[in-house]
């Protein structure tokens, strides 16, 4: 992942999207300065919370940050639980670890951030054990974890993805409810571009460990400028919309080790030509608040006489 | 279905708790084979415990070292008695106490040993890990006996503490190698990086989190562990290097009888029976433990 760079502001939702494999969750490790070696952040990187930078911060300090100011929710809620202990315990484990209250009060509250969470039964279901719950039950542990602190930034690693589609509205709702009455902000990450439309206030879209368009969401659903955003919109299913088979970029994402000199979208995009290949694009300004890392920002007219089409539908050939 | 609130709700309210532990008891008590184990160990370790109250005789008392010596199995002496006429029945409840206590705290010496050098070694990683493992690797290579051996015969007329010790300090290394490798499966749960995303620091991750699923396999290899250390142990007191005289336990009763074994029949048989009984009912025990948490 190279200069990935962006803010977050107070009360804000931001989504980070992209396919798998392009550095989504590695950023949100990032920030909370989790990941694990071989990955490391670079030196000269900031990451500023609250007018620190988390980068130089100590190890105590950077632990008084996690799950109290900044927390996050993880994507699979069978495996984000410890199957040994109540999920009550669990809850209550970070207001004990944060705010030093006694394991009476730190239960209460516990109890009290599940019922916020919509949890029927609280006091009763705090007494049970992960393997007791069904995944949208879990995921609401996990979001009363962390939410237990009232933290200022929330990051939500696809926290819906493990759940079936009726439960994946009812998190995020229950989401956007709590951000509004906590203030806080949230970090969405997300590979589903519909949880981005229903939530976030403004898109970074990722592609190979770098950012590679960002835009207020509006504007972003408007006019895609990058074709990675707008092979990713088409790749969307439209209800009304007959269609056998989903439209897919063609391609997949190259590995780390493998990213193409130049553009690294350009080997899966319809419009590459001579500069992509020769030179790595900067983020362009396209926009009200809107910015591209594609060369088509100053030669727009390419973008009239694509080589392949955009999206194709697997195994039947070009659409 | 109507009137249905989210995600089926109201129908697991109502179950009771329950631990993973009690889980897998329930399971192991579902087996009759394990219920008899329970049992028959229960007896004597009760046996065991009570030996003071139950034994007919004092069992070092030395009666009549002519006329009551060598007796076959009788009304007054069921298990018969042995060269120096003490009661053999008296020395086997206490053998039961000696043996058993002996199984169970070397056990203890060695999980304390073997859980700490794995946990560390797996959660350290890196060099650290590496330097441990070939170490260990290094202790494996020994045969337990034949260090055991080694220490005993350089140390004659060994407290019964220290042999408990020796037994504990030979015993830990296969267990710290399970514990290695569960703490490096567990070091990158998710639950884990969770516990760590909320500000959990390394010994609350270490000791919350990692430990308590290993309890598990720690369980299952002190069952088998205490089988172990009670054959060990009475191999060694067979050999005249483990428990010293004139206390009794299981294979030194068995000595005691060595060299006349075929006329002194009675000498080997009970208490070689009673230990067979112990160790086949731990094996029943740990394997029906194994069976009950590697499941899942």
């Amino acid at each position: 992942m190279d200069g990935v760079s962006f803010d977050v502001g107070a009360g804000e939702t931001v989504g980070i999207v992209g396919e798998s494999g392009c550095g989504k969750s590695v950023t949100a490790l990032s920030i909370l300065r989790l990941i694990q070696p071989p990955g490391r952040i670079e030196p000269g990187s900031r990451i500023e919370f609250e007018g620190k930078d988390l980068v130089t911060l100590g190890d105590e300090e950077i632990r008084h940050i996690r799950g109290n100011r900044i927390s996050m929710i993880f994507q699979e809620p069978m495996s984000a639980l410890n199957p040994v202990f109540t999920i009550g315990d669990q809850v209550a484990e970070v207001a004990r670890i944060h705010a030093g209250l006694s394991r009476r009060q730190a239960w209460d509250r516990a109890v009290e951030t599940l019922a916020l969470t919509g949890m029927p039964a609280p006091e009763d279901r705090a007494k049970q054990y992960p393997h007791q719950l069904s995944g949208g039950m879990r995921q609401r542990v996990l979001i009363a974890m962390a939410l237990i602190m009232k933290p200022a930034l929330v990051i939500a690693d696809e926290p819906t993805t493990a759940l079936d589609v009726t439960i994946q509205a009812q998190i995020l709702d229950l989401l956007v409810h709590l951000q509004k009455e906590f203030g806080t902000s949230i970090l969405m990450i997300t590979h589903d571009l519909g949880v981005i439309a229903e939530t976030t206030s403004r898109v970074i879209v990722m592609y190979a460990g770098e950012v590679v368009e960002q835009a207020p969401v509006d504007e972003l659903f408007a006019r895609p400028h990058h074709p990675y955003t707008e092979g990713l919109m088409h790749s969307m299913p439209h209800i009304g919309h007959d269609q056998d088979r989903l439209n897919v970029i063609p391609g997949t994402v190259p590995a780390p080790t493998n990213w193409p000199h130049g553009c690294r979208f350009r080997e899966r995009c319809p419009y590459s030509w001579e500069r992509p290949e020769r030179e790595h694009p900067p983020l362009y300004d396209v926009g009200a608040a809107h910015v591209s890392r594609c060369h088509l920002a100053v030669e727009p007219e390419r973008r009239n006489n694509p080589h392949a089409p955009l999206v194709v539908v697997e195994g039947v050939g070009a659409a | 279905m109507p009137g249905q609130t989210q995600d089926s709700a109201a129908t697991s309210v109502a179950r009771p708790r329950e631990s993973p532990l009690a889980i897998g008891v329930r399971r192991i008590l579902r087996k009759p084979s394990s219920r008899v184990a329970l049992f028959v160990l229960g007896v004597i370790v009760l046996v065991g415990i009570l030996a003071p109250l139950i034994a007919p005789y004092d069992p070092a008392a030395q009666p009549d070292i002519v006329a009551l010596k060598d007796l076959p199995p009788s009304l007054a002496h069921p298990f018969g008695t042995d060269p120096y006429s003490r009661d053999v029945l008296s020395r086997v409840i206490y053998g039961a106490r000696l043996s058993l206590m002996i199984g169970v705290l070397a056990t203890i010496v060695s999980l304390t040993l073997g859980v700490a050098y794995g946990a560390i070694s797996g959660y350290a990683g890196g060099v650290v890990d590496a330097l441990m493992m070939r170490l260990l690797d290094a202790f494996l290579s020994i045969p337990r006996l034949l260090l055991l051996l080694g220490v005993l015969v350089a140390w004659p007329r060994l407290s019964i503490g220290a042999l408990v010790l020796f037994l504990g300090l030979t015993g830990w290394f296969g267990l710290s190698r399970i514990v290695r490798g569960q703490v490096l499966a567990l070091k990158h749960a998710e639950f884990v990086t969770a516990a760590r995303a909320l500000g959990a620091s390394r010994r609350r991750i270490l000791g919350r989190h990692v430990l308590p699923n290993l309890v598990s396999p720690i369980v299952v290899a002190a069952t088998l562990g205490v089988a172990h250390v009670i054959v060990l142990e009475a191999g060694l007191s067979y050999l005249g290097i483990g428990v010293p005289q004139p206390l009794a336990s299981w294979g030194n009763i068995i000595q005691d009888g060595s060299d006349q074994i075929a006329t002194l029949w009675w000498m080997a048989l009970f208490p070689g029976l009673f230990m067979v009984l112990t160790v086949m009912m731990l094996n029943i025990l740990g394997e029906a433990l194994r069976d009950a948490y590697e499941r899942r």
